[in-house]
């Protein structure tokens, strides 16, 4: 498989912190590659290294085998960038914004018009092509995003948090949209705090933390890593938040709570079930529901990282205040 | 060679459509034209009033502010403004040269100072009844002027982090430059340390050019030598928002 997107002991440093330590990557072509982590963990930075926004401390990095430090405006040409804000100009129409990137890409002017048109169809925005972007919502801005980037037909796509802050809709109609792309043989590497994201979209997954690679692999083989590990689903009644209480049972490594369940991950199941029911007896609780579950790819980042993944989604909902605020 | 010269047109090419963008984003707009327009006029019509001016000397003058006023006072905030909303990053990931990048954004204020100057000068000249020596040397000393103008909004731009640091750091510049160029009062009519001080603001330059294009049908040394310092201050002020807005990235 041929390499179109390469790092190697590529490091990002600003003063005493490491953003980027000695990451060494391949992304192939024709795959969907995802770069999951908590917010801080380095995914912004590894995606303005990879688009030429920023320079490497020390490494190197190639894209379809241009230095990014050397042959940056080469690069670049293969290069679609979305970024995490849908950064067009709302000043601008949207047939306004797409034509100013063709120019910008060195798109031949005769055919201009004629791609900014199919990709406003391909968006469904067609009909809204002369309305300035700052009158759409955030999803149709998203889609007109994707749309700039892929403009002068790249090879590669980068996308930070393609999802982020939209709502169900919006995302779904933008991971298909990635999932064509992919068919018609772009490759992508994208960013997300989505766990589930990642793994309904990538082929392969790099779990990144404190600015390191931890492991590299497809979600199937991420998963079985921690079939050994039992995950046990308990809610009770009257619900309350029991998370600390239920880490300092026996047998249980870690807890957290998602909706109005309780995950557990455990040793041995048979071990923990009866201690559970003895749990809500001294505690005046009644069993709603108990189940024991195939470990998802959430189970596999928790005991991967060590994170709980309700770091990943307290920052979702931190991030999408900050956009509303910002918005 | 012939890619050389190829990279070369599509930089070019690149910087005038980034000037074109931010043409329809940011300059073009009526409050802009109104404010680079009017505190020159005010202060014409206020020397007017008082009578005792030489026409000729104060529209050289208040031309050469309304090219600081008209292009700095967007130009400051352009870069700024990218930057908040993210549409900057756009800018940094497109195959373009960060010099490209300068340049475009330069361009634009260069556009606007010429265009503001233009919707000055003209009804002024016929108004007032003013005689232009050399219309073409005028022309010329505008957009030297403009483009050195436009190079000191982008530095500024490039170094403030916020709209309001930016214009206050403008004004910072601007006022002093005002007042000491020689735009109201012949520089050599002022003390010897403050003339001193006039020689190193570009406005100065950029007055006792189009001065001399008003009065002078013929070209002078003079003339040349304050183009060439604007060119010089042009291109150092470039250089310097180009370091100092990677420095700011990075």
């Amino acid at each position: 498989m041929k390499v179109v997107i390469k790092a190697q002991e590529l490091t990002k440093r600003y003063g005493d912190l490491s953003a980027l330590d000695h990451v060494n990557l391949d992304v192939f072509e024709g795959e969907i590659f995802g770069l999951l982590g908590p917010n801080g963990a380095g995914k912004t930075t590894m995606i303005r290294l990879f688009t030429g926004q920023i320079k490497p401390t020390s490494g190197s990095a190639t894209v379809k085998g241009f230095d990014i430090v050397h042959e940056p405006i080469r690069a670049k040409e293969h290069v679609g960038v979305v970024l995490e804000v849908s950064n067009l100009y709302d000043e601008l129409s949207a047939w306004d914004n797409l034509l100013f990137m063709a120019q910008l890409y060195g798109v031949p002017k005769r055919e201009r018009e004629e791609r900014t048109k199919r990709l406003l169809e391909l968006i469904g925005l067609y009909g809204r092509s002369r309305d300035r972007v700052g009158a759409f919502s955030r999803g149709m801005k998203r889609r007109l995003t994707i749309a700039a980037a892929l403009i002068h037909k790249p090879d590669v796509l980068f996308l930070d948090e393609p999802t982020t802050g939209l709502d169900v809709q919006s995302s779904k109609t933008i991971r298909n949209l990635l999932k064509e792309l992919n068919k018609g043989g772009t490759t992508i590497f994208l960013t997300t705090h989505y766990i589930e994201e990642a793994d309904q979209l990538c082929q392969r997954v790099a779990i990144i933390n404190q600015g390191k690679i931890i492991t590299v692999n497809n979600p199937e083989r991420l998963k079985a890593s921690v079939e050994e590990q039992h995950i046990i689903e308990a809610s009770f009644s009257p619900f309350q938040d029991l998370c600390d209480q239920l880490r300092e049972l026996d047998h249980v490594n870690a807890a957290s709570m998602i909706g109005d369940k309780f995950r557990l991950y455990v040793e041995d199941a048979s071990k923990v079930v009866p201690l559970l029911i003895d749990f809500s007896r001294q505690n005046n609780l009644k069993i709603v529901s108990i189940n024991t579950l195939k470990p998802s790819l959430e189970d596999a980042f928790v005991k991967i990282t060590g994170l709980s993944p309700e770091v990943m989604m307290v920052e979702k909902e931190q991030r999408s205040e900050k956009s509303r605020n910002i918005g | 060679m012939r890619d050389a010269t190829k990279r070369w047109v599509d930089g070019f090419a690149k910087a005038f459509y980034i000037a074109k963008k931010d043409a329809k984003v940011y300059y073009f707009k009526a409050p802009n034209f109104t404010y680079g327009l009017l505190m020159p006029v005010s202060l014409f019509i206020a020397f007017s009033i008082a009578g005792q001016i030489d026409s000729r000397l104060i529209v050289s003058g208040l031309t050469s502010l309304v090219v600081l006023f008209g292009t700095t006072s967007i130009e400051a905030v352009a870069v700024v403004l990218e930057r908040q909303t993210g549409t900057f990053e756009r800018l940094l990931a497109a195959p373009v040269s960060f010099f490209t990048l300068i340049l475009g954004k330069a361009l634009a204020g260069f556009f606007f100072g010429l265009i503001i100057a233009t919707l000055f000068l003209v009804p002024l000249v016929v108004i007032s009844g003013t005689s232009v020596a050399n219309p073409a040397l005028v022309l010329v000393a505008v957009a030297s002027s403009s483009l050195t103008f436009s190079a000191l909004g982008v530095l500024v731009s490039a170094y403030a982090k916020w709209v309001p640091e930016a214009q206050m750091l403008a004004n910072f510049l601007r006022f002093p430059m005002a007042f000491l160029s020689g735009a109201f009062v012949p520089s050599k009519l002022m003390p010897s340390q403050l003339w001193v001080a006039a020689h190193f603001l570009p406005l100065t330059y950029s007055v006792e050019a189009l001065r001399i294009a008003m009065n002078d049908s013929a070209v002078t040394f003079t003339y040349w030598f304050n183009l060439l310092v604007l060119a010089l201050f042009s291109l150092a002020l470039l250089a310097a928002a180009a370091k100092v807005l990677q420095k700011k990235i990075e």
